[in-house]
């Protein structure tokens, strides 16, 4: 551990600036090519929560389901013994505790209609702009210095951009909690770039690479924290409450942002911001 | 009795110390009092998305809202709670699991019309009130009483048809056609008018009955709505949800104290950086339970957002005052080191909040349709990182500034056990050898 903080933060740096890079393109590559899930929130559709009496497959499920409401188009994961059913289109409640009365609990059930689902896509696209461009411009307001302030909004950038990549590599669906754990990401994820580039830039005592040593302790101190929690949270939802989907998606989303925040942030910004000041930027 | 050190004392006596455990003592009388609201997910219930026709104003919005009260109180539905969102839609929250009677409600817009060969004689405005159902047997009758103008109208289109059909329309259906009487067709006003009918059983004459006196009373709806979303969670499962949230709050604290300590291995560090994070915690649901404000899945995750940014904070600050401990003028350094950590507290304070905004934003704006329903994760992380920076970050730099000018051989001591062989070893001849010389220069 402490010979990479060693390595990172003493050894050359444009080269280690590539990872995060490449990593940022074949994430947006992968998501261009793949594409991302759509959620029920964003796609309408039913998502039923069901209480299992007798062990079944998924299978199983999805057909008496299928048979008891007439739409073909169901699918069903199942954890101990609760199943989680999505169901293309909109179901009526009631119509559908009627049908599968007697073969299952209902535990919960959500239908999204086409002009909601509508409306939380474009509330999403907005939220997640907004948010962005008023993270950019508090940074640039906190800093007031061309490069530093890009690098952290670049290292934000590739930050999401990994992010998103692995929601689609993993089949995150890119839901209303997802997005919620993307904006939480990026005014997370900034943290220890501030963190960073107040060290290096504000700080006069030590050399450079005793600074951003000591930045990159304490970053990566930060960073290990959010992640245990987010890691602990994962593995709780996973274990004792698979149905709160919400804080499984938003806890998964964190964990893959933080850690490419690590490279972003410690790969990245850290090696444009020695880069600037090895070529006379404002020190 | 225990004896008091002076450091100690000062910095209990300190406004932001006191600041603090009042707030702290505010906000755990009102949980205990008020107790924490719970959201949908975490107690049950239902949230029915109901979507207007077209955009309308307020009054139009207002008008919608209290119809749909009024008949979803009348129904015996409690703890119902109807709410704008936008001007488009409205949300209407139950307690219980049960969508399809407000489906019944809203597709009920409550048109009222008596008809007398096909002549209006009557429209849902003319009524002014309407009495409680009677029900005998499967017979049913709803009397109401009409203003004195309608009266008049009424008898003036009445006169001369004894004998003849009113038909009752609600929403353009049939539910009623008594034969006029010949008393009502003498051209003489009357204001108290029935509607009446039969079923084939008491129940359905008894639900008739109520549904017509609802839909009479409450008067009708100015658009036409529709459900455009349902999300209902049985209570067992929302007991499940609080249960595995509390693990998982609780966990994730743990988490985090066992790392603080891995890193810092002194109790006097370790044990204020969690109590901040924990008197964080208790002033967010503080907040919560004065503003009464619901909490569910998306503000527990929030909260546990929260304490994960507090305690980053706290570790920035700890680590800014820590840094390079060996100077002479401790207590200046001490102070612009916290200077300097402010400085990053604030500005991630800053762009959280900013990313944040659009997201309350929109909670505000637009209820709890769509990405409103994260309103709670984003409300809990603003309330979290105020909280933080004005409240309890602030003492927290009152301690690092009381304890650790005062007692420095005690805390450097703690430190240099864990650290020391290490950092010289990395830091070099050099690098000391060029410090002691930027020292030289200084005096």
């Amino acid at each position: 551990m402490v010979d990479v903080i060693n390595y990172i933060t003493r050894k050359s740096h444009k080269p280690l600036i590539l990872i995060p890079v490449i990593l940022m393109i074949l994430s947006l590559a992968y998501i261009g090519v793949f594409g991302l899930n759509e959620g029920v929130d964003l796609k309408g559709g039913t998502l039923v929560t069901l209480e299992l009496n007798k062990p079944m497959s998924e299978a199983d499920v999805s057909n008496t389901i299928s048979r008891s409401i007439g739409i073909s188009d169901v699918e069903t994961s199942i954890s101990g013994n609760t199943a989680t059913v999505t169901i293309a289109g909109d179901v009526d409640q009631a119509a559908f505790e009627s049908k599968v009365n007697g073969q299952f609990k209902v535990l919960s059930f959500k239908s999204v209609g086409a002009l909601l689902s509508e409306a939380a896509m474009v509330q999403i696209i907005y939220a997640l702009i907004f948010a962005f461009v008023f993270m950019a411009a508090t940074v640039f307001f906190v800093f007031r210095d061309f490069v530093p302030s890009f690098a952290i909004i670049l290292s934000a950038v590739c930050n999401l951009s990994i992010a998103v990549g692995s929601m689609s590599l993993f089949g995150i669906p890119l839901s209303i909690a997802s997005v919620g754990a993307l904006l939480m990401l990026i005014g997370y994820g900034v943290d220890t770039d501030i963190l960073l580039t107040t060290r290096l830039l504000k700080r006069k005592d030590g050399d450079l690479d005793d600074r951003a040593e000591g930045a990159c302790k304490t970053g990566i101190t930060l960073t290990i924290s959010a992640l245990a929690s987010m890691i602990v949270l994962f593995i709780v939802v996973k274990i004792f409450i698979p149905s709160a989907q919400v804080l499984e998606d938003i806890s998964a989303v964190l964990i893959m942002g933080l850690l490419s925040d690590l490279l972003a942030t410690w790969l990245m910004n850290l090696g444009i911001l020695k880069w600037h000041m090895e070529r006379g930027g404002h020190n | 009795m225990v004896t008091i050190k002076p450091a100690t004392k000062q910095f209990l006596k300190r406004p932001r110390t006191i600041l603090l455990a009042v707030l702290l003592i505010v906000s755990i009388a009102s949980i205990g009092i008020f107790g924490l609201q719970e959201g949908l997910d975490l107690d049950g219930g239902s949230m029915i998305q109901l979507h207007l026709e077209e955009p309308v104003d307020q009054d139009t919005m207002n008008t919608v809202t209290a119809v749909l009260d009024k008949r979803l109180n009348a129904f015996g539905i409690s703890d119902v709670q109807v709410r704008q969102s936008g001007d488009q839609d409205v949300i209407v929250e139950i307690a219980g699991v049960r969508p399809e009677e407000v489906e019944r409600i809203i597709s009920t817009p409550g048109k009222f019309e008596a008809k007398i060969n096909n002549k209006t004689a009557l429209t849902g405005a003319d009524i002014s009130t309407v009495s409680a159902a009677e029900v005998t047997g499967t017979r049913w009758k709803v009397p109401f009483s009409v203003s004195l103008d309608a009266s008049n109208k009424f008898a003036e289109v009445a006169k001369g048809q004894a004998g003849a059909e009113v038909q009752m329309f609600l929403d353009d259906k049939l539910i009623s056609s008594p034969q006029l009487d010949a008393g009502l067709a003498n051209g003489v006003g009357t204001t108290d008018i029935e509607v009446s009918g039969g079923e084939q059983t008491k129940e359905q004459a008894q639900q008739q009955a109520t549904e017509i006196h609802t839909v009479l009373e409450s008067g009708a709806l100015p658009v036409k709505l529709s459900i455009s979303g349902v999300n209902s969670v049985s209570a067992e499962l929302g007991s499940q949800f609080e249960t595995g949230s509390l693990i998982a709050g609780f966990l994730a604290l743990l988490a985090i104290v066992v790392i603080v300590s891995i890193k810092y291995r002194s109790p006097s560090l370790v044990i204020p950086i969690v109590f901040t994070s924990l008197s964080e915690l208790v002033l967010i649901l503080g907040f919560a339970s004065i503003v009464h404000w619901n909490l569910d899945l998306s503000a527990i995750a929030g909260m546990i957002a929260t304490i994960g940014t507090g305690v980053d904070d706290q570790i920035v600050m700890t680590d800014e005052v820590l840094a390079r401990r060996d100077r002479s003028d401790r207590k200046n350094i001490v102070k612009t080191r916290i200077k300097d950590a402010f400085f990053i507290v604030y500005a991630s304070a800053g762009t959280l909040i900013a990313a944040m905004l659009p997201l309350a934003y929109i909670g505000f704006a637009r209820g709890a349709t769509g990405i409103g329903m994260l309103t709670g994760f984003a409300v809990t992380t603003v309330v979290g990182v105020i909280i933080g920076i004005f409240v309890t970050r602030p003492v927290f730099a009152d301690y690092m500034e009381t304890f650790l000018v005062k007692n420095p051989r005690e805390e450097i001591s703690i430190n240099k056990s864990s650290s020391k062989p290490k950092k010289n070893k990395k830091k070099g001849r050099k690098t000391i050898a060029r410090e002691e010389a930027e020292k030289k220069k200084k005096r």
